[in-house]
């Protein structure tokens, strides 16, 4: 039965993973906090997709499935949420002679949405306190990631070292 | 077909090789195990590999890849999905997504082991406090670089503002918001042009 509900949330979830990782994350929170896990599991959990090979919503998926039903629950939930996206595609493949949308029209849509979904991750993942150490890290690596070309991977790689190090962080 | 070379190493030879499945499978699956970082990062290697193996042109990758943005999903699947169908039909496309899906599935399959068994260690835990409060930031700067490209009018803006404050109030019902804010958006789009 946990299989079926991580199959079912996930499925649902591949439906609305539109505008890359992020915003997908920001869906898998809603899914799963507080519901199958507390918010401090699930950021680690993200921290944890994001330091691994391959695209974020996937790994997330899988270990969301893994920490629930374990070999199955991971399997389940990595091909649930792929499911939607590889139907979508297939059929659009056959039938896009037939489709009459207008393409940039859709896009511009499509865009505005996936930036609606980013805005509103963002807005969860917002540390929950004014203590200073949370924002500390949160600003300092969107000044890095968003004004130089340092990739992503070594921000989170580098400030789980420094925390190891120094313990700054509760 | 000018496939522009990009200075290092004088000898970067296009090697053509037939894009059989298999092919496709172990091009992808080397990839995806080993490029850290999200969709963005992996794409343009994707791309590389592909037109360095003369199975398709740069021009007619990118356009791909900008339709297969307009799908839900990782867009590193979406891409190599769509390309490989062009390129090898069903069968590659089958290929592609195995190749995306199973290196990082198995590394994770490890790593799941590794945490439940180090994951009461106090410097593990420590780690991963670090590491995960910087996803706030990583996000913020996604958000940013999304909104720079991005042409500005006052539409995008009330757009973008009422589907986001939305989505805020009413997270349970993200799903439908999004579904329904999508349709709506087109819709305006087609009877009211600005």
């Amino acid at each position: 039965m946990e299989i079926l509900k991580i199959s079912l949330a996930f499925f649902k979830i591949g439906i609305v993973a539109f505008g890359g990782g992020w915003s997908v994350v920001g869906l898998i929170k809603q899914e799963i906090v507080p519901n199958w896990m507390s918010a401090d599991a699930f950021s680690s959990l993200i921290a944890i997709a994001q330091s691994t090979p391959g695209p974020i919503a996937l790994n997330a998926a899988t270990l969301v499935g893994w920490q629930k039903a374990g070999f199955l629950g991971a399997l389940a939930a990595t091909f649930s949420v792929i499911a939607f996206p590889l139907l979508a595609m297939s059929i659009t493949m056959a039938f896009s002679k037939y489709i009459p949308l207008k393409k940039d029209l859709a896009d511009e849509s499509l865009r505005s949405g996936s930036m609606a979904m980013i805005i509103m991750t963002l807005w969860t993942l917002l540390p929950q306190n004014t203590l200073p150490g949370p924002w500390i890290f949160a600003l300092a690596s969107f000044g890095v990631t968003a004004f130089t070309k340092v990739n992503g991977v070594w921000v989170i790689l580098g400030a789980g070292a420094i925390n190891m190090l120094l313990g700054v962080l509760p | 077909m000018k496939i522009p070379s990009k200075g290092k190493g004088p000898n970067k030879t296009i090697k053509k090789t037939e894009p059989t499945p298999l092919r496709i499978f172990l091009t992808l699956a080397q990839i995806n195990t080993l490029t850290l970082g999200g969709g963005y990062v992996i794409v343009p290697v994707i791309g590389n590999s592909f037109q360095k193996q003369g199975w398709i042109d740069e021009e007619e990758f990118y356009r791909i890849f900008s339709r297969a943005q307009v799908f839900p999903g990782p867009v590193a699947l979406s891409t190599s999905f769509l390309c490989s169908y062009r390129i090898a039909g069903v069968k590659g496309a089958i290929a592609a997504v195995l190749g995306v899906v199973l290196p990082p599935f198995i590394a994770l399959i490890l790593v799941g082991g590794f945490i439940s068994l180090y994951g009461d260690s106090e410097l593990f835990k420590r780690f991963l406090n670090g590491a995960g409060a910087v996803v706030p930031g990583l996000v913020g700067s996604m958000l940013w670089k999304t909104a720079k490209n991005r042409k500005w009018t006052a539409r995008v803006f009330i757009e973008v503002g009422i589907l986001a404050i939305l989505l805020i109030l009413f997270p349970s019902a993200a799903f439908f918001i999004l579904i329904g804010g999508i349709v709506a958006l087109y819709l305006g789009r087609l009877l009211w042009k600005s």
